[in-house]
């Protein structure tokens, strides 16, 4: 069978609809060809448009208490098994060559390990920073404004969230990197007003940047936000050129 | 260029801006991270947003809402534990869940071998509860789309396609099902999809979940 032969079967296999022995022949072959992956995860998204065909029926509500019982379990339920520490002698067990190679080899799990701890707690952080955000959006009465790059900031993005206690949180991507010395700044913009400073914040090395940030009185009726690159100590008045704004909101 | 220069409450500059839904898309992803991290709020946000369609699947795949209920139960437990492995450069959210439902649903149903006896639970049930959400502008707008593309098909194309999504047949029971050849059964299966495909990809912008 050749590349295009499994490329005629993959509709049917989006829509499970191919035999045991055909869905088996193609599943190897899909485990080793990337193009024919990316294929059926395509029509994977057109069967998917069947699913709206069926009316929507809704289920009892105590799906949802069941659903939310399990996760509420979960969450509270820690099954963490300590490690038992093993009482083998690992010297006696190795010659000398075999001990040297074990040192590296633990060095380097050290390594690995550590440099895994580093990726985990980013993620984590970001993943907290986002469960933040969410959590800041979801309280009654909060706003949410998307900011754009302009001018030397084009192609950044941000999302300012806030509510009506003045808490904000920013979540900004593709933000040029800063000149040495310099840091963004946040600006709330009430009309009629001058500019009221937010805190200042360097992005990552990928231009991503997450801010909490108190609005102070006078920004609570803010209606635009800016975003410019100041004096890394920040200043009380805007200097620089501005690098993202959003639009204004009612 | 001094931020005072470009004074954003100049007339010429103001532009009145109403908070706009965020695309359903980026939130769907946002809330998918935020369950990857543990976040109750966001699944049952993610299970109210989507319940009713995802239900709706599952009673036309096995008319019987005990075990769609199950089922549904089934598919957001696995989305809490799972969500991590969401990958949003490989297809949307809303292709992931239905993906995952439709394949709970099937496997649901080839399980309880009894397509006729679930069968004869009355399709009222599905009719007489059509939830609230039918009436969402957003989802009737997909709705549309999708019929409206199906209905241009040949019925010789529409009949393999429904069949082997809303009643897990493969083309060999298909085949058998219609008294049609197996190869035509395949070809015809084939050339609908790729015209749904089509269809769908002509309504431009329009379409999209």
């Amino acid at each position: 069978m050749v590349h295009e032969d499994y490329k005629e079967m993959i509709p049917a296999r989006a829509l499970s609809a191919l035999d045991a022995a055909e869905e088996r022949v193609l599943n190897e072959h899909l485990d080793n060809c990337s193009e024919c992956r990316k294929e059926l995860e395509e029509w994977q998204s057109t069967a998917a448009a069947l699913a709206v065909v069926a009316d929507p029926v809704e289920p009892s509500p105590e799906v949802r208490e069941r659903i939310l019982g399990e996760v509420r379990k979960d969450l509270s339920g820690s099954n963490v098994v300590p490690l038992r520490s093993t009482s083998r002698n690992v010297w006696s067990s190795f010659g000398s060559l075999g001990a040297i190679a074990a040192v590296v080899l633990f060095v380097a799990l050290l390594v690995g390990l550590f440099v895994l701890w580093q990726q985990n707690r980013a993620y984590r952080e970001e993943l907290a920073s986002k469960n933040d955000f969410i959590q800041l959006v979801n309280t009654p009465g909060a706003r949410v404004s998307e900011l754009k790059g302009i001018d030397l900031g084009a192609g950044a993005t941000a999302k300012l969230a806030h509510d009506a206690a003045g808490h904000a949180i920013l979540m900004a991507s593709k933000l040029p990197k800063v000149p040495a010395g310099k840091a963004y700044q946040l600006w709330f913009i009430a009309p009629n007003k001058p500019p009221v400073p937010g805190k200042t914040f360097v992005p990552d090395s990928t231009g991503n940047a997450v801010l909490k940030d108190e609005m102070a009185g006078a920004a609570l009726d803010a209606k635009v936000f800016a975003i410019t690159v100041e004096p890394a100590s920040g200043v009380s008045a805007p200097t620089g050129p501005i690098y993202l704004r959003s639009l204004e909101v009612n | 260029m001094c931020f005072f220069a470009a004074n954003p409450f100049s007339p010429g500059a103001r532009i009145i801006f109403r908070l706009q839904p965020r695309p359903a898309q980026e939130d769907d992803v946002a809330l998918l991270k935020a369950i990857a991290a543990r976040n109750e709020a966001a699944l049952a946000q993610l299970y109210d947003r989507y319940r009713a369609i995802l239900f709706g699947l599952l009673m036309r795949i096995l008319n019987n809402r005990e075990e769609a209920e199950d089922v549904l139960q089934e598919v957001f437990l696995q989305v809490w534990r799972k969500a991590a492995d969401f990958d949003e450069n490989r297809g949307r959210p809303f292709t992931w869940l239905v993906t995952l439902t439709r394949s709970r649903g099937i496997d649901r149903l080839r399980t309880l071998a009894a397509r006729e006896r679930v069968a004869e639970t009355s399709a009222r049930e599905v009719s007489e509860e059509t939830s609230d959400a039918a009436t969402d502008a957003f989802k009737s707008e997909q709705r549309g789309l999708v019929t409206k593309a199906l209905s241009q098909l040949p019925d010789e194309q529409k009949r393999p396609l429904m069949l082997a999504y809303f009643d897990g047949l493969t083309q060999s029971e298909i085949a058998a099902r219609l008294g049609a050849p197996l190869g035509t059964v395949k070809t015809r299966m084939r050339t609908g999809l790729i015209s749904l495909r089509e269809l769908l990809a002509g309504q431009g912008e329009s379409f999209g979940f």
